[in-house]
């Protein structure tokens, strides 16, 4: 890559050409996060201190643990059991003060209903889906419409990898250098995969107070071995909300067991998507900065 | 211990959320071998002393009935964790977990003999020269007595009190099975006891297996354990009374009405 050679490809030098593509990727990255930020913020003012334990569950896991939070409820107030075949059945009355959700799951056990399936049962959808515009509405879970304004970011960035790759035609048929450019369109084209790929549930309004709600339930975590018994069946549920269905193994394993309920590790995963936002886009441009100050990355094993 | 804290509970980490929301709460204990004497509190824990309960680190492995002197470590243990929680005393059992380097998982009862007073004593005086407040000694359960015992319950307690000027940890269910599993009258023993050195009392629930009444801490308070209580408090009421269970916790109303129970039993006021 010679400065200043007559032939540089749309008369840009490589390096040159790289520092801009490079700066280019960044700014698309903090744009892109600021506005998730904007559009993701929520309502400051929610209470979400006053959420039941499968809303809870819903931001934190999504629609399956809100599905198990509302089993570790029924099944914490006696009101199911495990059937033959990974099957759920009824074992008491509904118990009183339930949701639209705990309903229909306990409809479905009544149908002997796997506990796996409870997902995919039309009744448990619609309750799942009106649990979740009910969180839109407050501003706690984030609505379709803003995710996929999130995603046209995608767009953007499918331009700088078609760019990328404009550049790197001429600059074959120019007979350039083109590792590093290489390395560059690779790069765009993850960051544009992860822009098009990446969701988010709930709102930094909604995980600020879920972060609150699990310092004060810190009692159910699991390796508390919390007393499931005393605690009653809110406790239960609370506790697959906030912490997965870790709870439910711990407080009755062998109904976890024959219910052959799916381990979703919500703690976790709400960590990692919590963390998702701010914790990718700066682990992304910390990411890109390394191959940005990148003469060193390339000079290590990228250039080719 | 001059205050009166009415009834407690033994806070565990799998009824911390219920001992949590118990309004009236002025006095906890905690396995003091459960907490870390630097590292983070048990959770809850924390709140709980900030809310001005008073929390007794309970030791169970000091071995102060053993033969062998008390280990240092476990005594600086206990006085780090008595510092930690602010705590007003702690407590331990008269009995040894361990011997020769061999370890039994369990309180076991020693002799009540002349000899067995002097290592108790000693271990007793070794424990306080360290500790920042003042210890209580808790008599444990048996269910035999040891053939060459020369003392009689009370007299031994009395006598190891009063030579270490140490605080009374009262068993009432203890001394209730002692009672019945020997056909004796457990107001005879109470009778025989410094009943104003008692800092605090343990209540616990049992059952009866083949005959003989086991000190569970596992099942619900009988009645004649709360009678005790009565007799107990007509004679000289204890500064603090608390549930203690260990283990296949029953729901909160159940918990609830136990405190409760004990309230009107004592004398003290509600909690819950």
């Amino acid at each position: 890559m010679n400065l200043a050679a007559q032939g540089d490809t749309w008369g840009i030098p490589g390096p040159a050409f790289l520092v801009l593509y490079f700066t280019v990727i960044i700014s698309v990255l903090i744009l892109s996060a600021i506005h998730r930020r904007v559009l993701f913020s929520g309502n400051r003012s929610a209470p979400v201190d006053r959420l039941g334990p499968q809303q809870v569950a819903y931001l934190n896991g999504g629609d399956q643990l809100a599905v198990y939070a509302s089993l570790g409820g029924l099944r914490g107030a006696g009101a199911i059991t495990g059937g033959p075949g990974k099957t759920l059945q009824q074992s008491g009355p509904m118990p009183a003060g339930t949701t639209p959700l705990d309903s229909a799951v306990y409809n479905a056990a009544g149908r002997r209903l796997r506990a796996r399936d409870l997902t995919g049962d039309q009744w448990v959808v619609a309750a799942v889906r009106q649990l979740r515009e009910g969180l839109e509405a407050q501003g706690l879970a984030v609505t379709p419409a803003k995710l996929k304004a999130a995603r046209a970011w995608a767009l953007v960035g499918a331009l700088v990898v078609l760019a990328g790759v404009a550049r790197l035609v001429d600059g074959l048929q120019n007979d350039k250098p083109v590792g590093y450019l290489v390395v560059a369109i690779v790069i765009a084209f993850f960051l544009t995969i992860m822009l098009l790929t990446r969701r988010r549930r709930a709102t930094h309004a909604a995980d600020k107070g879920l972060r609150a709600l699990r310092q004060q339930h810190a009692y159910l975590a699991p390796h508390q071995s919390p007393s499931y018994a005393t605690y009653g069946a809110t406790g239960a549920a609370m506790g697959v909300a906030l912490y997965g269905t870790a709870t439910l193994y711990t407080m009755d394993p062998a109904f976890a067991a024959d219910a052959d309920v799916q381990r979703i590790n919500a703690y976790n995963n709400s960590g990692s998507a919590s963390g998702g936002d701010s914790g990718s886009s700066s682990s992304c441009s910390s990411g890109s900065s390394s191959c940005g100050g990148g003469g060193g990355c390339g000079g290590g094993g990228c250039g080719g | 211990m001059t205050t009166a804290y009415g009834v407690g509970i033994g806070w565990r980490p799998e009824i911390g959320g219920f001992v949590a929301q118990l309004p009236g709460l002025r006095f906890a204990e905690v396995v003091a071998e459960s907490v870390h004497a630097h590292g983070d509190l048990p959770v809850g824990l924390a709140e709980l002393r900030d809310r001005g309960v008073a929390v007794v680190p309970h030791g169970v492995k000091l071995s102060l009935g053993g033969a062998e002197p008390v280990e240092p470590a476990r005594v600086t243990h206990l006085a780090a964790v008595a510092e930690r929680l602010g705590a007003p005393l702690v407590s331990e059992h008269i009995a040894f977990v361990r011997a020769g380097g061999v370890e039994a998982g369990h309180l076991l009862p020693i002799p009540r003999s002349r000899e067995a007073v002097d290592a108790v004593v000693a271990n007793v005086k070794r424990t306080q020269a360290e500790l920042p407040v003042p210890i209580a000694l808790e008599p444990i359960a048996a269910l035999f007595d040891w053939p060459d015992d020369e003392l009689d319950e009370g007299a031994f307690l009395t006598e190891i009190l009063e030579r270490t000027d140490a605080l009374l940890l009262l068993d009432v269910a203890n001394v209730y099975a002692n009672a019945r599993n020997r056909g004796t009258d457990p107001l005879a023993l109470l009778d025989r006891l410094p009943l104003d050195r008692i800092a605090y009392i343990h209540v616990a629930g049992g059952a009866e297996h083949d005959g003989i009444y086991h000190d569970t801490h596992t099942d619900a308070v009988p009645q004649p354990v709360l009678d005790l209580i009565t007799e107990l408090c007509a004679r000289h009421r204890p500064p603090a009374l608390m549930l203690e269970r260990d283990g296949d916790y029953p729901s909160a109303a159940e918990l609830t009405g136990e405190l409760d129970a004990i309230a009107a039993a004592s004398g003290y006021p509600r909690v819950t």
